[in-house]
């Protein structure tokens, strides 16, 4: 029978085809000549004849070959040996992700492992996108939100760089400004809110008419106010949905309703849509949602109050074409206004200093509170996804080793180095997806699970969807994740010599240091990432234990404390305010289990109000002082020591000596190192100067940790008309009660008594001290438990990465560790050598880790509290653990080894 | 075996339909269709090996026709080519087609012939 392939291959030889195809070419025309040529003899022709005849079919040297040159060139098809070289570099994909999934389930225990560890690290990742998308990158809910800024006014050399709008300032920005097309104010307000139903306390905000077109939404029901209704008489008020569905059910003739704030008639002309929130939580001031709006109507006497208060945020919305520097500029001139037209004696009271306007884009307003926070936990979500990453990767390594010999088979057989890698990559890539989906499922659980922690005084939401942000991102850092774990053993396994590989077969096949010194370096790696993270998270727990540590300045414990707000209608005139007070703190005072009653106007933890105050026979003011009133046994019922001179007493009232007492912050501030009894310090308008009688201990105003401010501490009982009530309004007194039981017992019979001095009245925020205490440290608990977490997470990686190595390698070095011990080496030994192999890595990533911590933590610096970012005992603590957490780690395969029988490990080899 | 120069135009438009419509009722192998076409046309029409071939593969990689190796007893395995539903819905298109244009020509000759 002739031979017909070589003359066929001889003809396909230009074509360069893929060896399996020219084959199968040649297969199929062989047939062809063969069946021509037996038809040829069977017809009677000569075996020389029928050859020659049958040859003749493939037509001369090239026909063939430009036949089929334009159709061969499209022509694919699965090579037969995976990884296989083929022309082109797409080619196969499907095959690859096919023979990815089975190479992965055929090792389920790797498989498992690395899926896990992939999920967690992406999963993490995703959870804390999620909720950087819904804060940091999703626009606001307003129309067109990149325009809104936030006006404020700022006293530098006072001490204060931002503060709200003063009214009057306010309608100086207004009448000066050039830049924006239209402005507005807000701000926060309580009210008892009464009819339909029992009295209740609500947040409410009174805001200027311009600001709801300015935001671009519209009213669900109703409407909203107009310019002309925002004027003081004009009582109009627009609902939240919550409160309209929670107190009115939803009915849609609430509007044209009369409902009481404070007791005063207002109609409801409107409802706000589901999702609107406002003011939107997150900025220094005015950041309580609320769920009724006034109009903002200032009064006359507000927009006359010069320097009086700083309490209205601005908001504005740029002029088309005006960029956001250009109002900067615009701001200089209003400043430059305000400065002309500032009343002079306010002027000097404020030392020559006037206020100056500043902007801020609403967005950073609202997120500015948290970004340092988030940005922290995208870094360290990172991290973990790093280590993951290098986790996979020495998983991939080790299991690598085992496959040098189907690499080999197949690079026999024709596969190139890039078809290699990629067909090894593309595993990576289908456990990374893998990994990414289940990663999902973790970030969504993740998510509502971390969301649900959140702190009210932290402004994070309490709900974020995945979305398609949160999708195109996973796949992202998958496809990523692949690549920066896939491509170190793809390289390294692809640049096997076939030839070194089947020499060594009489072991694992495999170059076994060069494959160590990687691992070693991801092992490193992994340590040196943890050892970042944990001293970022021992950091916070340093920073939060010193902070409970930390005095408030007050006894927290046995205190309830609640606000009795009065509503001018019920309350016209000043005596029956003190009145009520005094009577209210009578009454509770007589209840059984009840130690002492006392009232202020602000308490401990809450802020405060500021006032700039003149101290007698100086020129100039003292800077913001926060002002305290008191009624009753205040001090004794708070715990706040006295240091000097005496506390208030009951004949310490109108008409007589008007006196005062300070803190020691105020006493160092306005006379250091003198005797402050007997000063004088007080008020520029009205001018009221006041005794100081008696100094006292500084408490924490702000949150727990915040710097104690200066205190001025006047007698309720003491004070004029217009203090305690002010423009009509008046100012609501806080009852503490400090008890010998448990003080939420007493809740009940507390409002029971202030319900018997008048019925009608909300009482609010009733809260005990320590629940104060406690949701004063909420926002650092929750960033030392989130950072916690991922730390955690990051040393359980790192351990099961330099465990996973460390069997590993004792698994492939049984050999050697037999022939050791077989001359003479002792158990101990054994035990060093891999302990110490173990130490070493783990050493070298610790040192890596903790400069790059020096560097890194920085960053987090105003999340700390009295310890720097560069505290030593973290980082020996932090050292101490990871060493102690890699020494367990590589204790189990060390004892494995010390285990190893030597007869047995060399019979295995 | 010589063929006029109009000969081999008419057998690139019209070859393409040979094939498919020799594979309708069955899959064949190569040499069998080929063969079928040599005796059909009485020895008129002749595909050799060098361009029978390219045709095939053209026609698979449209997708009109699909090659698989088959081996029956005591045979040596072969390609046979069926036709693909794409492939029987071309068929039928060209066939219409051609039955039109051979019904065009007879309209003409026959009007001039009578």
């Amino acid at each position: 029978m002739p031979e017909w392939k070589p003359e066929i291959l001889r003809r396909l030889a230009p074509l360069n085809l893929a060896p399996t195809r020219e084959a199968e070419i040649a297969d199929e025309l062989s047939q062809h000549l063969e069946d021509c040529y037996q038809a040829l003899l069977a017809s009677g022709q000569s075996e020389d004849v029928a050859f020659r005849t049958a040859l003749d079919e493939l037509k001369g040297e090239d026909l063939l070959a430009r036949g089929l040159k334009r159709i061969e060139r499209n022509f694919c098809r699965e090579p037969i040996a995976p990884g296989k070289a083929s022309g082109n570099l797409f080619e196969g994909i499907v095959q690859d992700v096919r023979y990815a999934v089975r190479m992965l389930m055929k090792s389920p225990g790797f498989t498992a492992v690395a899926l896990l560890t992939l999920a967690l690290g992406i999963g993490a990742n995703a959870a804390i996108f999620t909720i950087v998308d819904a804060v940091l990158l999703r626009p606001l809910p307003f129309k067109d939100p990149s325009r809104l800024v936030i006006l404020s006014e700022s006293f530098k050399s006072l001490g204060f760089p931002e503060v709200p709008g003063s009214p009057p300032d306010i309608a100086v920005i207004e009448r000066t400004q050039k830049a924006f097309t239209s402005l507005g104010a807000f701000r926060n307000k309580g009210f008892n809110l009464s009819g339909g139903g029992e009295p209740e306390h609500i947040t409410a905000a009174r805001v200027s008419a311009s600001v709801f077109p300015m935001l671009g939404i519209q009213p669900l029901l109703g409407r909203t106010y107009s310019e002309q209704e925002d004027k003081p008489g004009t009582n109009v008020a627009v609902l939240g949905y919550g409160l309209w569905q929670r107190r009115y059910a939803g009915r849609p003739d609430i509007i044209g309703q009369v409902v009481g704030l404070d007791r005063i008639p207002y109609t409801v002309i409107g409802v706000m849509p589901k999702n609107f929130q406002f003011p939107l939580p997150g900025p220094k001031h005015n950041d309580e949602p609320a769920e009724l709006w006034i109009p903002m109507a200032f009064t006359p006497d507000e927009l006359q109050g010069w320097g009086d208060e700083y309490n209205d945020s601005v908001l504005a919305r740029l002029k088309p074409g005006v960029t956001f520097k250009e109002a900067q500029a615009d701001a200089a001139l209003v400043t430059a206004e305000i400065k002309r037209v500032y009343p002079p004696a306010m002027v000097k009271i404020f030392n020559g200093v006037t206020p100056a306007i500043g902007l801020t884009p609403l967005h950073e307003a609202v997120t500015g509170s948290v970004e340092t926070l988030l940005l922290v936990l995208m870094g360290a979500v990172g991290l973990v996804l790093l280590i993951a990453c290098a986790n996979v990767a020495t998983l991939l390594l080790s299991r690598a080793a085992s496959r040098f010999k189907e690499i080999a088979i197949r690079t026999a057989l024709g596969a190139s180095r890039m078809r290699l890698i990629r067909q090894m990559l593309t595993e990576g890539l289908v456990l990374a997806l893998a990994g990414g989906v289940l990663g999902i499922l973790i970030a969504f659980w993740g998510t509502s699970g971390l969301l649900s922690l959140v702190p009210s005084s932290l402004a994070l939401p309490h709900s974020a969807s995945l979305g398609g942000w949160v999708l195109a991102f996973v796949v992202t850092v998958s496809c990523l994740t692949a690549v920066v774990f896939g491509i170190v053993p793809a390289l390294q396994v692809s640049s096997v010599h076939m030839q070194g590989s089947l020499r060594e077969s009489g072991g694992s096949g495999t170059p076994t240091r060069a494959r160590h010194r990687v691992q070693g370096f991801f092992v490193t790696a992994e340590f040196a990432l943890a050892t970042i993270l944990l001293i970022g998270a021992g950091l916070l727990l340093r920073s939060f234990s010193k902070l409970l540590e930390t005095s408030p300045g007050f006894r927290p414990d046995h205190l309830l404390t609640l606000s009795v707000p009065l509503s001018f209608e019920g309350y016209s005139k000043a005596a029956q305010v003190r009145q009520f007070y005094q009577q209210a703190v009578e009454r509770i005072a007589t209840l059984p289990g009840v130690k002492s009653v006392a009232a202020s106007n602000d308490l401990p933890l809450a802020g405060t109000d500021s006032e700039i105050l003149q101290v007698e026979g100086r020129q100039g003011s003292t800077p913001l002082v926060s002002v305290t009133w008191t009624l009753g046994d205040y001090f004794s019922t708070m715990g706040i020591p006295l240091l000097e001179g005496r506390i208030f007493t009951p004949e310490d009232r109108i008409g007589s000596q008007p006196v005062a007492l300070i803190n020691q912050e105020t006493a160092k501030l306005v006379w250091p190192g003198e005797d402050v009894l007997g000063k004088r310090l007080g008020h520029p308008f009205p001018h009221m100067m006041r005794t100081v009688v008696g100094m006292v201990g500084d408490v924490n105003d702000g949150p727990l940790g915040s710097k104690p401010a200066p205190h001025f501490y006047l007698a309720y009982l003491q004070l004029p008309d217009d203090y305690v009530m002010y423009n009509n309004v008046i100012v609501p007194l806080n009852i503490v009660v400090r008890t010998s039981t448990d003080p939420a017992s007493l809740t009940s019979a507390v409002v029971a008594q202030i319900h018997s001095l008048d019925p009608q009245l909300a009482v609010a925020n009733i809260r005990t001290m320590a629940q104060e205490m406690a949701s004063s440290v909420a926002a650092p608990k929750f960033n030392t438990f989130v950072l916690g977490l991922f730390a955690f997470l990051a040393l359980f990686l790192a351990a099961i990465g330099i465990y996973g190595v460390l069997a590993y390698s004792v698994a492939q070095q049984l050999h050697e560790i037999g022939i050791r011990m077989a001359l003479g080496a002792q158990r101990r030994d054994v035990m060093r050598l891999i302990l110490i192999r173990g130490a070493r890595l783990a050493l070298g990533g610790l040192a890596v880790g903790s400069l790059a911590a020096l560097g890194l933590t920085r960053m987090m610096s105003s999340l700390l509290y009295s310890i720097s970012a560069s505290d030593p005992l973290t980082f020996a603590g932090v050292a101490t653990v990871l060493l102690a957490v890699a020494l367990l780690a590589c204790y189990i395969p060390a004892r494995r080894a010390m285990r190893v029988d030597p007869m047995l490990a060399l019979r295995y080899e | 075996m010589g063929l006029t120069v109009s000969q081999t135009e008419w057998k690139k438009g019209s070859a393409e339909m040979l094939i498919l419509s020799l594979i309708e009722a069955r899959p064949r192998h190569g040499y069998e269709i080929s063969k079928l076409i040599e005796q059909r046309s009485g020895g008129a029409v002749r595909f050799h090996v060098a361009s029978l071939y390219p045709l095939l593969y053209r026609l698979e990689q449209r997708g009109w026709i699909q090659g698989r190796w088959v081996e029956k007893a005591d045979q040596r395995r072969r390609r046979y080519y069926r036709l693909t539903r794409q492939g029987r819905r071309i068929l039928a298109e060209q066939l219409r087609g051609w039955r039109e244009f051979v019904a065009g020509i007879n309209r003409i000759t026959e009007a001039e012939n009578a």
